[in-house]
């Protein structure tokens, strides 16, 4: 009988290890149960990247569709060159899409916001996106700022 | 028809760091007897055991056992040599997880090759010979100290060995418990046809049941014969031990200066004082 | 006499090295034979005894942690308006930090003592020696079955401790001092990554579980086998153990994190 006891209490022991295992990267650092979807690739060049690292969320009117997955500089126009994939279900991308450098509240994060254009032609694997708003950043504003008071 | 030496002992030298405990010894057992090896603390008994069992390697000799040395045996060699042996370690030694059942079962079960109906029955016939058939379901740690050396002694005959080492079996016991292991120790001797090497140093109890006495002393043997013949014996070291003697060939004194030189009272200060001025006037007179 | 001092630091160092060495040789020794059928008996028993029996403490300690994070975090980040940040601080620090390291300090303390008190015993009691005249290997009846199930066993535990910790700072920040429950779990989702923050926890675990239940092991096994002896190696598992924790975690932290 205490046998059976041992035996129940180590095989709960081994699936809550699971269960807590599936729980932390699912509640906690919210990994997602990615299907066989797949996905493509997308680039787009910006002045400034200002923080944005790899593994930032790529969002569509705030809903996330992709992952950074590389930040580099382009040796022909020296600007910073964001390498994104994009989930292959949006496929809705027109090719006139915005890509923008967004600060996630205060201390968050950086992402990378699309918002779709009214062209008919779709982004597809390999594009670049050419309309692109690179971060703020803060001196840079305060420069601009204290130039506009000048002048007035 | 002379006994064949079952174990041998070869010119053994044993030494632990800076201490010598065995210097060129050389005995042999007889098959078939009760031997009692014995000898003052600290004289190598259990050790000797170790080197019989292949636990301990010697310095310099050899160990046999059957007929082969121990300290060139292969493990396997090994593992079947010790399955022909027993052995009842001085603390009991049973394991505290498994029944007085399952700790006697252990040989049997690890050797695999008897039904389990035979084994339960060998089983039983064992802790009947011991006794103790009646508490085959208790826990080690149930036991009192006289059933838990029965029941290791089971333990240790369970595989029918043709040699059981006996390690201080008397080591503790009241007489009661002594006495029944006394009559085990040796009508299991009789009626196993084993041979039996039993290491003590309560010289009453073995000499008892002992066919054959070896006694040890600084790292060698200091007599070999009957209990008898051991008794009577003349050598100073030999009598000191078998008739328990408190002073002898053994001091009683640690080596230490005169005592009169050590004391600190005054009385003690005077006293020297007065031994040497009539030291000085023998001399000078 | 300086050279009396360089040698008995010469000899201090041998001995440790010899120490390691033989370690290393229980440990290969030990693991060399596949468990047969009753290996696994085995190993579920000891994984009852050094994990069933430590749940306990984890839990109570991971709720208190988690607890105690929540709200000095709380208090922290108001200073700099930034409370919603509470998730993913007692999320990171617990699970690249606090989980591995307070979960294996524990399992030292319980575990690992219970472990060498117990393989202290068996060799005292002579049962070691006894299992070898009956043939049996002592390293791969008992030392192997408790070294795998400690291996297997910190890690779960971690985990364990990391979803607790988690829910017991929701608890606090959350129910208590009035923090978001979507901003506490969505700032923590954006900022723990399973593959560098989550996994990089267990493979901590994995490396301490395996130093402190070898380390309570040899301890036992090598022990003086007399009442006293056993004290001294149970202390010795502990406070090796203990050292040997917080230092591999510094390693371990500047590998993964630190990026040196």
């Amino acid at each position: 009988m205490a046998k059976r006891w041992l035996e129940i209490s180590v095989g709960t022991l081994l699936v809550a290890g699971v269960v807590a295992l599936l729980a932390l990267a699912l509640q906690v650092s919210g990994s997602h149960l990615n299907g066989a979807d797949g996905h493509y690739r997308l680039s787009a060049l910006f002045d400034n990247t200002a923080g944005l690292s790899t593994k930032a969320r790529v969002t569509l009117s705030g809903v996330t569709v992709g992952e950074v997955i590389a930040v580099s500089i382009d040796s022909q126009t020296l600007m910073a060159k964001v390498d994104m994939h994009i989930d292959s279900q949006v496929d809705y991308l027109t090719s006139d899409t915005n890509a923008s450098i967004l600060t996630a509240g205060l201390l968050g994060e950086k992402y990378v916001g699309l918002s779709v254009g009214a062209e008919e032609e779709m982004l597809v694997d390999g594009d670049v996106i050419e309309d692109t708003q690179s971060a703020l950043v803060l001196e840079e504003l305060i420069g601009q700022v204290l130039l506009d008071l000048g002048k007035n | 028809m002379p006994k064949a030496n079952l174990v041998e002992v070869k010119e053994l030298y044993l030494s632990r760091g800076d201490r010598v405990i065995f210097d060129g010894l050389s005995i042999n057992v007889k098959q078939g007897l009760v031997t009692a090896i014995m000898g003052p603390s600290g004289c190598g008994k259990t050790t000797l055991l170790r080197l019989m069992g292949g636990q301990l390697q010697p310095t310099r000799g050899q160990v046999l056992a059957f007929g082969q040395d121990l300290a060139c045996l292969s493990r396997d060699s090994l593992t079947q040599l010790r399955s022909r042996m027993g052995v009842l370690f001085q603390s009991g030694a049973l394991f505290t997880d498994l029944t007085v059942f399952e700790n006697v079962a252990f040989g049997l079960r690890e050797h695999g090759r008897l039904s389990e109906q035979e084994l339960h029955d060998e089983v039983l016939l064992k802790l009947e010979a011991v006794g103790l058939r009646g508490a085959r379901h208790l826990m080690p740690a149930e036991l009192s100290g006289g059933m838990a050396r029965r029941v290791a002694l089971a333990r240790a005959i369970a595989m029918g060995p043709e040699l059981v080492l006996y390690d201080e079996p008397f080591a503790g016991q009241d007489p009661i418990a002594m006495a029944v292991l006394q009559r085990l120790i040796r009508s299991l001797n009789d009626q196993l046809q084993h041979t039996s090497i039993l290491v003590s140093h309560d010289v009453a109890e073995a000499c008892a049941i002992a066919d054959e006495v070896i006694l040890l002393g600084r790292g060698n043997l200091l007599a070999q014969g009957s209990p008898s013949a051991l008794l009577n014996s003349t050598d100073p070291m030999v009598r000191q031990f078998m008739h328990g003697q408190a002073d002898g060939a053994i001091p009683f004194h640690y080596p230490a200066p005169d005592l009169i030189n050590e004391l600190q009272t005054a009385a003690a200060r005077a006293d020297r004082q007065a031994a040497r001025a009539t030291r000085t006037g023998e001399v000078s007179s | 006499m300086l050279l009396d001092s360089l040698r008995r630091l010469g000899e201090m160092v041998l001995g440790r090295l010899l120490a390691i060495g033989a370690a290393l040789l229980m440990l290969l020794q030990s693991l060399q034979v596949l468990p047969g059928p009753k290996g696994w008996q085995r190993l579920t028993q000891q994984l009852y005894v050094v994990g069933v029996q430590s749940v306990l403490i984890i839990l109570v300690s991971a709720a208190f942690i988690g607890m105690v994070l929540g709200l000095q975090g709380y208090t922290l980040l108001k200073d700099y308006a930034s409370e919603q940040a509470v998730g993913q601080m007692v999320a990171l620090t617990l699970v690249r930090e606090l989980a591995p390291v307070v979960a294996a300090l524990l399992f030292a303390g319980r575990a690992g003592s219970a472990l060498t008190a117990e393989l202290g015993l068996m060799k005292t009691t002579e049962q070691l020696a006894s299992l070898e005249m009956f043939g049996v290997d002592p390293l791969h009846r008992i030392v192997a079955p408790r070294f795998i199930a400690g291996v297997i066993a910190l890690p779960i535990l971690v985990v364990i401790f990391d979803l607790v910790g988690v829910y017991g700072g929701h608890l606090v920040a959350v129910d208590w001092l009035g923090v978001h429950s979507g901003a506490y779990w969505g700032n923590m989702q954006a900022a723990v990554s399973f593959s560098d923050d989550v996994l990089n926890g267990l493979i901590k675990a994995l490396v301490f579980a395996v130093l402190v239940t070898w380390t309570a092991l040899y301890q036992g096994y090598m022990c003086v086998p007399t009442s006293q002896g056993i004290s001294e190696a149970t202390t010795r598992t502990v406070v090796y153990s203990s050292l040997m924790i917080l230092g591999f975690d510094f390693i371990l932290t500047a590998l993964m994190f630190g990026g040196l």
